[in-house]
């Protein structure tokens, strides 16, 4: 695929399981479009999040600003949102801060459910509209709420549109149901692991986004994937080694390059190759019935040998997420 | 000794908290597990409608109300239970409903609140009512399901400290003055909000009207209407909860992953137990990767030349490539750890590694149990081996 056809709709919606990963592969995603001349802003919703830390440090506000060369942020809290909703709508220029209170902001979103999740959405229209800021920008990536509130978020404007019969407010939830539904302007990728439970949440997901909220979907992005060690005929030869306790031939091969390995160090040799096979193989299975049964296309990202991630961390995953759009 | 089994041989109540994705809900299990193996009446509540954990424990579903494991699951993996190990699933409107049943002066009153739009909406969305039931529902199996200890894993809040807040939240919501200041005058007026005298929440009920719609005003002021005279009831309930959490029957458990942000977010919540006077008694560092070695020393031209070398030196290049990488994951989950060490006594902790095997079913479960009960909770040896292909016959 090529990157442009990737980076077509405007909107990208990044969403999966808690824990997943879906920050780290928004801000891969936001770096990959900032490479290649988009101005882009990624968009974290309702937290203080990691999105800041992994892009550089500056902390996120409700204001865009700019984190990287090219590449914007911020932080889309429903408190402000409804404010700036006022503001725009109803033109009230002084807003009295018991509108924008927690305690109105709860009333006001539980009195109609949904109303949370079309604030955040409506600013996400915004700024794809230009409206309300001066920026342009060619790639909005959202960086989207787990997925288990996901199917929620994004049929919001449709739930609403049922409950609120009249007003302005279902208009605009109609303008953004036609947003999140035109696949000319956005798409929903997914993140999980190769693990049971991420795995199982993701299919579901998938299947109600694209048949019940009718959004386009596009990647699923298996995460933390680790990477082949060994050759087939390279594992044959470890087995038979490990099997024969034939540890000497390790220490040997070690000696003629000036590496000196004792008893301890081979055996952690190979508990690091028997965990990671052992991890694999888990991650094997699973990975398996997700390109079984998911239709749309895998990538496969991998484990990266670093605990804490930055940017270095994500301009390497950002290299990945290229080629596997490329290979699509 | 072990400091969760500690807990669970003097406490009434755990609760484990921790951040998304750590393994919550699994180690609950696992530590109610455990109880009933040690000849408990043991029940664990779940708020994550986590169906791994249901079909974990041999069931289709769990439901509101506890249903107990049968023994034969137990002696299927090889165990045996002198106690008995119980599960459920919290379901917040249920329990809700059984909140307005118990403090609604008539039942015709309780069946207005629960037909009530605004009613339903609450326990579907409003943020706090999943913890709040969620402490109602275990005062509820606490008070009424004689129980020797109840395990309970907090909801998925992406911010475990949102837990702690979430009750106070939601009971404030209820006695919110800015609520009252618009919708007092809205319900005297008997609904007409064009007769307001006060200007300012006159202008304030146009506005949520054009929002929201007239209805919901209707619903909301009936709400509120229905729900006067049950605050004393909700608040006595909410102290005695309080109570129950800061009592010496009751622990709470941080669970984490080594990650940055997991531990941040573990050692954060321990103080917030502290100052908010809730009882910490032990961590569950989870997803450990296991340190094999002191780490072996190579420089690049050593790995050069055994690359270049025969199979077996390219064979070594690469687990030596290997080794560095996972020493790599551990220093920095050390480092992690370390920092954490300075807020949490080590003493305090188990550290379960990563396990061979998911924890799908029930022996699965069990090996969970296994690991986090070791003898010496600080160093468990993990043994990891390659599954060898069986000869085909």
């Amino acid at each position: 695929m090529l990157l442009d056809e990737f980076f077509a709709p405007r909107i990208l919606v990044v969403s999966g399981k808690g824990g997943v990963g879906k920050t780290t592969v928004s801000a891969a995603l936001a770096l990959l479009a900032a490479r290649h001349g988009r101005k882009v802003c990624v968009a974290e919703v309702d937290r203080k999040g990691t999105l800041a830390r992994l892009l550089g440090g500056r902390e996120l506000t409700y204001e865009p600003n700019e984190l990287l060369p090219g590449v914007w942020g911020l932080n889309i809290m429903p408190e402000e949102a409804l404010g700036e909703y006022l503001r725009v709508q109803y033109h009230m220029r002084r807003i009295s801060r018991a509108f924008t209170s927690t305690h109105f902001v709860d009333y006001i979103t539980t009195a109609a459910p949904g109303l949370k999740d079309i604030l955040v959405l409506g600013k996400i229209w915004y700024l794809e509209q230009g409206r309300g800021t001066h920026h342009r920008f060619d790639t909005i990536v959202v960086d989207a709420p787990a997925a288990g509130h996901m199917k929620n978020f994004l049929s919001a404007p449709a739930g609403l549109s049922d409950a609120v019969q009249v007003g302005p407010i279902r208009r605009q939830a109609e303008w953004l149901r036609a947003m999140l539904t035109d696949p000319a302007r956005s798409r929903i990728h997914l993140v999980t692991l190769a693990e049971e439970m991420p795995v199982t949440e993701t299919l579901e997901t998938v299947t109600a986004v694209r048949d019940e909220v009718g959004l386009s979907t596009g990647t699923v992005f298996a995460n933390a994937v680790y990477s082949d060690l060994l050759t087939r005929d390279e594992e044959k030869t470890f087995a038979r080694l490990a099997d024969s306790k034939e540890w000497s031939s390790f220490a040997a091969a070690g000696k003629s390059a000036g590496v000196k390995l004792d008893d301890e160090d081979v055996q952690a040799l190979a508990g690091y190759h028997d965990f990671l096979e052992a991890r694999r193989a888990i991650q094997t299975s699973h990975l398996r019935k997700l390109k079984r049964e998911v239709q749309e296309p895998v990538a496969v990202l991998p484990f990266l040998f670093s605990a804490g991630l930055e940017l270095p961390d994500i301009e390497t995953l950002a290299d990945v997420v290229e080629m596997r759009i490329d290979e699509q | 000794m072990n400091p969760i089994a500690e807990l669970v041989a003097k406490k009434r109540i755990i609760v484990c908290a921790g951040s998304g994705g750590v393994g919550k809900t699994t180690t609950a299990a696992a530590i109610a597990l455990q109880a009933a193996l040690m000849g408990k009446r043991a029940a664990v509540l779940t708020i994550d409608p986590a169906r791994r954990l249901a079909s974990s424990l041999g069931l289709k579903e769990l439901t509101n109300d506890p249903v107990r494991i049968p023994q034969r699951k137990f002696s299927s993996a090889g165990l045996e239970a002198n106690g008995e190990l119980h599960a459920a699933m919290l379901d917040t409107k249920t329990t809700f409903d059984n909140v307005v049943l118990r403090y609604a002066p008539t039942r015709e009153q309780a069946r207005r609140i629960i037909a009530n739009r605004f009613y339903r909406n609450i326990s579907g969305t409003l943020s706090g009512t999943q913890e709040y039931m969620a402490m109602e529902k275990l005062y509820e199996l606490h008070s009424e399901g004689d129980y020797d200890l109840i395990v309970i894993d907090t909801p998925p809040t992406r911010n475990a400290l949102d837990f702690l807040d979430a009750p106070r939240r939601m009971t404030d919501f209820f006695e919110s003055r800015v609520l009252r200041w618009f919708l007092i005058p809205y319900m005297k007026a008997g609904g007409g909000f064009m007769r307001v005298a006060n200007v300012a929440a006159g202008t304030f009920l146009r506005l949520v009207k054009r929002i929201v719609g007239a209805e919901v005003l209707d619903d909301t002021a009936e709400f509120f209407g229905n729900l006067e005279g049950m605050y004393d009831g909700f608040k006595q309930r909410a102290r005695d909860v309080a109570r129950l959490l800061q009592s010496d029957a009751t622990s709470f458990v941080v669970i984490t992953s080594p990650a940055e942000d997991s531990v941040t977010e573990a050692a954060f919540f321990a103080s917030r137990l502290n100052e908010s006077g809730l009882p910490f008694g032990g961590l569950v560092v989870n997803r450990v990767h296991p340190k094999l070695g002191d780490g072996i020393e190579v420089r690049p031209r050593q790995l050069d030349r055994l690359e270049k070398g025969d199979a077996t030196g390219r064979l070594l290049a690469k687990l030596l490539d290997n080794e560095s990488a996972f020493m790599r994951v551990v220093e920095l989950e050390e480092k992690n750890l370390d920092s954490l060490a300075r807020r949490i006594p080590r003493h305090l902790w188990v550290r379960v590694p990563y396990l061979e095997r998911e924890a799908v079913d029930f022996p699965g479960l069990a090996s969970v149990a296994q690991q986090l009960f070791a003898e010496s909770g600080g160093n468990v040896s993990a043994r990891y081996r390659t599954p060898r292909p069986k000869p085909r016959s």
